[in-house]
């Protein structure tokens, strides 16, 4: 399909006895932000790895760009960005010095490119201070400036808020979030962090044992999420009207012609049933949903969650 | 002898200038085939695509040129598509958050017109409705102004003026009305002349807000407010003593139309945060939130001197 930026095909990986990633099929859309949820050890750097070519697919296939990636390396790679785990930099020279290397050996799209990466990621230009001695959030950040240094359409991002403070992490999450919006990129990323996915990403990937469990989009799931009582009623505004004066519920949302969204948990439904009766208001349903996303994961995960 | 030697060494010469010429034009050639291929592919619209070049390369400058166009192209296309949004989103908060009131405020007017209630519980019920229908008429007028700030189509008249004098005079107004609730209030304003190029209208918005914000959803008795300035920024920070934020809410207050589990329903529209922090962002500044349940919350806003 033609907006599909990244699709594999029962993608498999093992490694001795044991099977990392089990016949995965992902679909990363175009301009969007995937994020890859799971536990440590679930096979989700093992996937990107091999998305990347990293390493050797033990069967199965992986599209990026609409092209198989076993036999066009050279005209895939250099349309993708990425960090795997801790990049590799000489710890000797300095970061502008390092990205100068980077620009040199893969090519860049404009003059001063090294600067403007430098600038996204808010590390000086032409600091004097060497690789050796940045703290692991500039190690980070460095890593993400030459992840984006040749401006690609594609970012495949492992983890990139490890290490990071609170402050750093909400800055690294919102110029990913920038560079999806403002720019058009597309990006796959990992976490462990329920939390911080479901901040960031559109669709979601759940995987448990190397095993895709679960891809939808985040409204999607988002809509499985919260605490209410869903009330089906014949005549939605009597039925406000009763609920406002009667019970002093302040607290809801009027979905359609039929539907309302309580969200005050406590409340006695036999009693409110019971009066919207005595007012002719016949009700057609009234179901308890208490759901959060967390809960979800847990079920789908089978039981321990994600931490 | 000599001849002989000479003749050797300019065929030599000769050779190494063919093998130069050679690998420069394969390289070329190579470059050639990677622009066509992202001309192709920039063609069929795929603005996101990049052509790499190396800084001594031939074709550095036509490579340059030809990502400076999808560049450019990319963010006008992208402009659009974010009006287009823009307008879509307003057009679901119209017939989401408008619904709900708009049905309770049938359901009163219904209960009215029938003849089901009389006597001081109509008045009551004409009262309530009246309530409802300002609520929807300021929640529309805060939608349009959201709407015009997100699709960035607002014009500021930024002017010079004198930060510390224009937030007293916009504390006076609320003085009133914060004795009236019975508001402990501090004030911390420097007595001298700062100068700030600002949008005064935008900031009188900005200090409104964050105070409404407290009124309608603290429930605290105390608030303070201390400007502090100095060369390149002044920083405004209101604090109340009210019920706080929980983690999970804080990251998502300044978004559109989220109100924390305890919020949702007829109180607040969900706009006021999400409208102050446009404004300070048209200002180049930064606001963020800080907050501990049951203790209160502190909003810091950081505006640049000039823009």
């Amino acid at each position: 399909m033609d907006n599909l930026m990244i699709e594999t095909r029962q993608l498999t990986k093992v490694y001795g006895e044991q099977t990392a990633v089990n016949k995965v099929n992902m679909h990363v859309k175009k301009g969007r932000i995937y994020g890859l949820l799971g536990r440590n050890g679930a096979g989700k750097t093992t996937i990107m790895k091999m998305m990347l070519g990293l390493t050797s697919i033990h069967s199965g296939e992986a599209f990026v760009f609409g092209k198989n990636v076993k036999g066009n390396e050279k005209r895939i790679y250099p349309r993708i960005g990425a960090i795997i785990e801790t990049p590799g930099f000489y710890p000797n020279l300095t970061g502008t010095e390092n990205l100068e290397i980077f620009a040199k050996l893969r090519g860049t799209t404009k003059p001063n490119a090294v600067k403007e990466a430098l600038e996204v990621v808010g590390l000086p230009y032409k600091d004097k201070k060497i690789f050796s001695k940045y703290s692991l959030g500039m190690k980070q950040r460095l890593g993400i400036a030459n992840a984006i240094l040749h401006d690609p359409e594609l970012l495949i991002l492992d983890e990139p808020t490890n290490g990071l403070d609170p402050i750093g992490i909400a800055e690294v999450r919102k110029f990913i979030k920038d560079l999806c919006v403002e720019r058009g990129k597309t990006i796959l990323i990992s976490s462990h962090i329920l939390s911080e996915i479901a901040l960031l990403a559109d669709d979601i990937g759940i995987i448990h044992d190397g095993v895709l469990l679960e891809e939808n989009s985040l409204a999607e799931l988002q809509k499985k999420n919260g605490k209410y009582i869903l009330l089906q009623v014949s005549d939605t505004a009597k039925a406000a009207l009763i609920l406002e004066r009667k019970f002093c519920v302040e607290e809801y949302s009027i979905q359609d012609d039929h539907t309302l969204r309580l969200y005050d948990t406590t409340l006695d439904m036999a009693e409110v049933n019971k009066t919207l009766m005595l007012e002719n208001i016949s009700v057609i349903s009234s179901q308890l949903c208490n759901d959060t996303l967390e809960d979800y994961f847990k079920k789908v995960t089978g039981g321990e969650g994600i931490a | 002898m000599n001849w002989t030697l000479f003749f050797f060494f300019t065929t030599f010469l000769c050779l190494c200038l063919i093998v130069y010429l050679a690998t420069r034009l394969c390289r070329v050639k190579e470059q050639l085939f990677f622009i066509k291929e992202g001309l192709e592919d920039i063609k069929k619209g795929n603005l996101n695509r990049r052509v790499l070049t190396r800084k001594n390369d031939m074709t550095k400058e036509i490579c340059y040129s030809i990502n400076e166009i999808a560049i450019n192209d990319q963010a006008q296309v992208i402009r659009l598509r974010q009006s287009e949004q823009a307008y879509k989103r307003l057009m679901t908060s119209l017939s989401h958050d408008v619904k709900t009131p708009l049905t309770s405020l049938v359901g009163y007017l219904e209960a009215v017109q029938k003849k089901m209630v009389t006597g001081e519980e109509k008045d009551e019920y004409i009262n309530v409705a009246l309530d409802k229908a300002h609520y929807l008429k300021d929640f529309v007028e805060s939608l349009f102004e959201w709407v015009k700030l997100d699709a960035k189509e607002q014009v500021f008249q930024f002017e010079i003026c004198d930060l510390n004098e224009l937030s007293r005079n916009i504390l006076t107004d609320w003085i009133p009305m914060l004795e009236d609730k019975q508001f402990a209030y501090e004030i911390h304003i420097p007595e001298v002349e700062y100068n700030i190029t600002i949008d005064s209208n935008a900031y009188r918005r900005i200090l409104n807000n964050l105070f409404q914000n407290i009124f309608v959803h603290g429930e605290g008795n105390q608030i303070s407010i201390r400007i502090s300035e100095n060369e390149e920024q002044a920083t405004i920070i209101v604090w109340d003593n009210g019920k706080g934020i929980s983690a999970k809410d804080l990251p998502h207050i300044f978004e559109r139309l989220y109100q924390g589990d305890e919020s949702r329903g007829s109180k607040g529209n969900g706009l006021g945060l999400s409208i102050v922090q446009e404004l300070v962002s048209a200002h180049k500044g930064t606001i963020t939130a800080t907050s501990t349940p049951t203790t209160g919350t502190k909003f810091m806003i950081s505006l640049p001197k000039t823009l």
